[in-house]
């Protein structure tokens, strides 16, 4: 009953906050960063997991994650991140938590936009939302539990370039990782996306499930080595169809599969997310 | 109020375009729509703005071509705090422009809403 209390007091937080109109414009990419920010001034709440099939009968696991997204300026977002993971037979647990910053050095719109991105992690060997892949090598396999014991600060550099290209975003990201708990060097990995909007003109009344309302696309995202070991084989790399419906003007649901496309890689990744956008302060 | 920044011109090649859906009464609904989900936070469901953003029915704003408005919703002044909207469809942020001009019609019947 007190649960029940405490979801019906926070929904009912959110529309009294939200009673003003907002727009989300929640890119359609789990993994891949375009050139839109946060708006100034709105706080986006999104709640999303990242399942994996690894190959060789190795336990399933879920990570959830949540997201806290604010637009400082118009030219930077900062973003919290929460995450925990879950294994089918082996527990579950606390993954740890990341600060992320993008800055957008231009204004206006050009050919190339490029953003910066910087976040700082402290996570643990059981981190599994797969935000980014870097390095090389296979997901550890030793249990939860274990894996938790072992901390990590990791200090991550995105260079993110995206474009316009007729109904099209394209947008490239390279990653650039160092683990500050350990020696490992800088470990190296990418992402790609391309999406557009399934509609065109607005009609002029509200709609639901109408084709403006969805933007469908590809990303592709995987490891590229590191200093230590710059060799490309054991590198793990997925290709992942997208699908993201703006429910409401403030709300989008996203879903994606992707496939593992090298031995290293797991089998799938089911990624399932929801955003929620709040304005912050007056008009 | 938020003053417009009358450093933030359009080139002069983006200005000169001529809204393909000029004249589309039909399209004009669905602007008004989009402009509610997208810029009345900021610029108010009247376009008269506010503390975070100029008034977008003033003389000076409706002075400005539809090509100037479509390059400025597209690319936005993000050091400014407008953000760019190119993520819309190209028709839609046409539409925006169209609702941008039946405002001002609203606020003043006895002037023409097309340029």
């Amino acid at each position: 009953m007190t649960t029940l209390r405490t979801v019906a007091c926070i929904i009912g937080m959110l529309c009294a906050l939200s009673a003003r109109s907002v727009s989300a414009q929640e890119r359609a990419y789990f993994v891949t960063y375009d050139h839109y920010l946060e708006e100034p001034g709105n706080l986006e709440i999104a709640v999303a997991s990242t399942t994996g099939f690894p190959k060789n009968h190795q336990p399933s696991y879920t990570a959830p994650w949540l997201e806290l997204e604010y637009g400082v300026s118009g030219w930077w977002t900062t973003e919290l991140y929460v995450e925990g993971v879950t294994t089918r037979h082996d527990g579950s647990g606390f993954a740890g938590w990341r600060w992320e910053n993008r800055f957008r050095p231009l204004k206006g719109e050009h050919r190339i936009n490029p953003v910066l991105y910087v976040e700082y992690e402290s996570i643990n060997e059981a981190s599994r939302i797969l935000k980014e892949i870097v390095g090389s090598g296979p997901l550890a396999l030793e249990p939860i539990a274990e894996l938790r014991q072992t901390h990590a600060h990791e200090l991550e550099g995105k260079l993110i370039l995206s474009s316009v290209v007729g109904p099209w975003n394209v947008s490239e990201n390279f990653v650039v990782e160092k683990n500050l708990s350990e020696d490992e060097g800088l470990e190296f990995g990418y992402s790609v996306g391309v999406s557009r909007s399934l509609g065109s003109l607005a009609s002029g009344t509200s709609c639901h499930v109408c084709r403006e309302n969805f933007v469908a696309g590809v990303e592709a995202y995987g490891g590229l080595g590191s200093t230590e070991a710059a060799a490309l084989a054991e590198t793990r790399h997925f290709a992942a169809p997208v699908l993201a419906w703006h429910v409401t003007p403030r709300s989008t649901l996203k879903v994606s599969t992707g496939f593992g496309l090298t031995g290293a890689s797991d089998r799938y990744l089911l990624r399932v997310g929801w955003a929620y956008e709040l304005p912050i302060g007056g008009r | 109020m938020r003053e417009r920044d009358p450093a933030w011109v359009a080139p002069a090649v983006e200005a000169s375009k001529v809204n393909p859906l000029g004249g589309r009464a039909d399209a004009v609904a669905g602007g008004r729509k989009v402009f509610h989900q997208r810029c009345a936070t900021c610029h108010g469901e009247d376009g008269r703005g506010g503390t975070k953003a100029p008034d977008l029915i003033r003389p000076d704003a409706q002075a400005q071509t539809d090509g100037a408005l479509f390059w400025k919703i597209s690319g936005g002044d993000s050091h400014r705090g407008m953000p760019g909207f190119s993520f819309l469809p190209e028709a839609q942020r046409w539409q925006l422009v169209l609702h941008l001009r039946a405002l001002a019609t609203a606020a003043s019947p006895d002037r023409s809403g097309s340029r």
